[in-house]
Formats: structure tokens, sequence, C-alpha cells
């Protein structure tokens, strides 16, 4: 196998040997890359309503239409590292990132609570179905989304760590990287978060939640953010492992950021006067708000 | 043209986790295809009353009897206390087949000093 020297990614020959590391990494930028483009749609009430009363047929038709888009991407982009040119290839990558879209669709649902325990299967597989088509594109598009130069080059190319990929490590050292991270997670977290921030809802999740589960919303917005930035091999990863700097280490500088999320989505509900007294409340919403906030912030740090 | 890749034990792990993940949506699927959907039906229920400060809170449970999802759900509660009728509306936006929905209808009488009467007045069909 040919790999790249240093933390992460790592890069293999096309007819490389995939170990288990390398599979795991790869569902890991799926799974990042679903969360990327399938997040602002997840606080949607009208796609979770339209989910409710979806009748199985439809159901059916709407999975099977797309794996149409899914396959097209897994033909041109995916999210492993090597691309797909085999036409059985994109077709069982395809399986996986639908099947992967599904899975975590129906966790971060469970998540914001809008599939519980007494939630009727037909009901819960309709609002799984919806809400994954952002999920799985994401998914189809998580190696061009996020990874590679600007021109389009790729991982086979085998020129990350020169050319193009050098000159956009450079440009950052010229200003305070601790700055620069967090203006970017600041700008990231904007992109993201704003058009859900005035939505009602972010009430409404968190009108379900104890405090016990804001803890896990809160957990796992660290950890999807950690897993995009450090885990899931996107572009700047192994950068980002070699940068110096008050916050530049991976678990500081997740937490540092998420904060910067928090902060962001406290500053738009304030500006949407969607912030409301007791502070517990508040803070909740900012929770809540904050699991797309930090994804974005993510997102801001990886492309900008 | 590419040389044919052999898979790994850890893409075969992949495949074939997704493959049931993918094939048990399908015959969930299936399964909701196959069973007969009955029309929704609404119904209300009053399942206790608290007396919370000056106020009595009845609890209702709204439970959808059908198959098929109802939209705009109307449920209202009527007291008759004394002669004099008191009540409250409140709708529902969606109610799935079979979904059960909690509902909380205030009143400044104590409904056991009258006769309480919940029921779904309307809904629509999405």
């Amino acid at each position: 196998m040919t790999t790249v020297s240093g933390a992460t990614p790592k890069l293999r020959a096309p007819a490389g040997r995939v170990t288990a590391r390398d599979e795991l990494v790869d569902v890991v930028r799926a799974v990042s890359g679903g969360l990327l483009f399938g997040a602002p749609l997840l606080y949607t009430m009208e796609v979770w309503w339209t989910g409710t009363h979806t009748d199985p047929g439809q159901m059916a038709a709407l999975l099977a239409l797309l794996c149409v888009p899914v396959f097209v991407l897994n033909k041109t982009g995916g999210f492993r590292v090597s691309r797909d040119v085999r036409v059985l290839d994109a077709a069982t990558d395809t399986i996986e990132a639908v099947a992967i879209g599904i899975v975590v669709t129906a966790g971060v649902l469970m998540m914001v609570r809008e599939i519980t325990s007494d939630t009727p299967l037909a009901v819960a597989l309709g609002k799984v179905l919806y809400e994954s088509i952002p999920f799985c594109l994401g998914i189809g598009v998580a190696r061009h989304f996020l990874q590679g130069d600007r021109d389009g080059a790729d991982d086979d190319s085998h020129n990350r760590t020169d050319g193009p990929q050098a000159s956009k490590s450079a440009a950052p050292k010229a200003l305070h990287p601790t700055m620069a991270d967090l203006g970017a997670t600041a700008i990231g977290a904007l992109f993201i978060s704003l058009s859900i921030a005035p939505t009602d809802e972010v009430p409404l999740i968190t009108s379900t939640m104890s405090p016990a589960w804001l803890l896990v919303v809160a957990g796992a917005s660290l950890a999807a953010t950690y897993t995009i930035v450090f885990v899931a091999g996107f572009s700047g990863q192994s950068d980002r492992h070699r940068h110096e700097g008050a916050f530049q280490s991976p678990a500081t500088e997740t937490i540092a950021a998420y904060l910067v999320a928090l902060l962001m989505a406290a500053a738009l509900l304030w500006m949407f006067q969607r912030g409301i007294e007791p502070w517990s409340d508040l803070l909740s919403r900012v929770i809540v708000l904050g699991f797309p906030a930090a994804i974005g912030g993510a997102a801001g740090r990886l492309a900008l | 043209m590419t040389a044919p890749k052999k898979r790994s034990t850890a893409e075969w792990t992949t495949l074939l986790l997704s493959s049931a993940v993918l094939l048990m949506v399908m015959a969930l699927i299936g399964v909701q295809m196959r069973e007969p959907r009955t029309p929704a039906a609404p119904v209300a229920t009053a399942t206790a009353t608290r007396h919370v400060g000056s106020y009595f809170h009845v609890d209702v449970t709204l439970n959808n009897e059908g198959d098929q999802t109802a939209a705009n759900v109307q449920v209202t509660a009527e007291l008759v206390v004394g002669g004099e009728t008191r009540s409250s509306d409140q709708t529902v936006d969606f109610l799935a087949g079979s979904e059960r929905v909690d509902l909380i209808f205030v009143f400044k009488e104590d409904p056991a000093g009258g006769e309480l009467s919940v029921t779904v007045s309307g809904f629509a069909a999405p």
C-alpha cells in the first residue's frame, strides 16, 4: 500500500489492499460529508411532516430514485480516496452510501428527538428516508466536497503534498493560525446556522430535550466536528495535525471552535430575537443550534 | 481501464452490513405496503384531571386508530357547569397512523363538578 508520511490522510494505490483502518476512515469521511450537506435540512419541520404522511409505495420509489444521483456521484466523486471507475464499484459504493446515509440520519433524528420509541414505524421510515436525501448526496460528493485541490486534481494524482496543496497551506501561515481558525469557524458556523436560527424548529426541538439529552447533543457536536476536521481525511487535515499555536492541538482546537460555534449560535438567536429568558432556555436553544453551527464551523476551518 | 480490484475483508464487511441495512429498510417498506391501510380515525379521550394553582388541567390523549395520517386535527373540550358551557380548542398539525399525542386543556372550573366532553371536531386528509 502506498501512503504519504505524516499523520493523515493515507493514500492508497488504486490496486492497493484496503485495511480495516482505511475502510473506517472512508466510512467516517462518508458520515462527515453527509453531515456537512444534510445538517440544515434536519432542522426543517416541513420535511418531518412530509415523512409523516408518505405512503409506502412513495417511500420505495424515493429509495430507488435516490440511488440514481448517488450512483452518478460515486462514478465521478464518491467518498473513497480512489475514484470509482468500474460500474460495479460505483454500484457497491452506492449501496454503502445510501445505507450509511440512512443509519446516520436515523441517529441524528433520534438525537433531536424527532424519532423516539413512541414514533410509529411508518412515520420513522418516512422521516428517515426524506431526511437522508441530502445526507446521501453529501456522501456522494464527500471526496470532491472538501478534498483535493481547487483545480480538480484528486488523490490518484498523488500530488497532495506539493503544488497547490503546499501553496494552500502556505497562505494561512501568513496569518496568525489561531485567529484564522477561529475566524473561519465563525464564518462557517454563520453560513450553516443563519438559515436555521430564525425558524421555529430550534425552540420546537429544544422543548423536547432534558438537560441530560442536551449533554448528548453537545457531545455529538464535539465528536462530529473533531471527526470532520481530524479524522475524515478532508483537505488540509495533515496540515492541521502539524499546526502550532495556542489552540492548535486537535482536542483544544475542537473545544475552542465549539465555543465559537456556540457564540455564533447565541448571537444569531439574539439577532433574530429568538433568545428567551430564563437563561436555561436560552442555553438549551444555543446548544441545539450549536450542532449545525459546529458542523458549519468545521467546514469553515477546512474550506477557508 | 483499471485492473479489477480485489476487495479486502474490511470492504466486504462494510458492503455486507450496508446491504443488510438496505434490505431491512426495503423489507420494512414491503411490510407496510402489504398491510391494509385503514382511513385516519383520530379519537380523543380525557385521562386525568389535576388541580394546578387556581386552574384545573385536563389530560387528553389523542390517538389515531387508523393507518392513514390526519392533518389539522381539531380537538374540542367542552365543560358544562351550572348550565354554562366553557369550551376550548386545540389543533394538531399532523397525526400519523397509530400515533399518539398528549394534550392538556385548562379550565377555571372543576370538571368533577360538571359534565366534560372531549371530541375530535374535524380533520383533513393531507
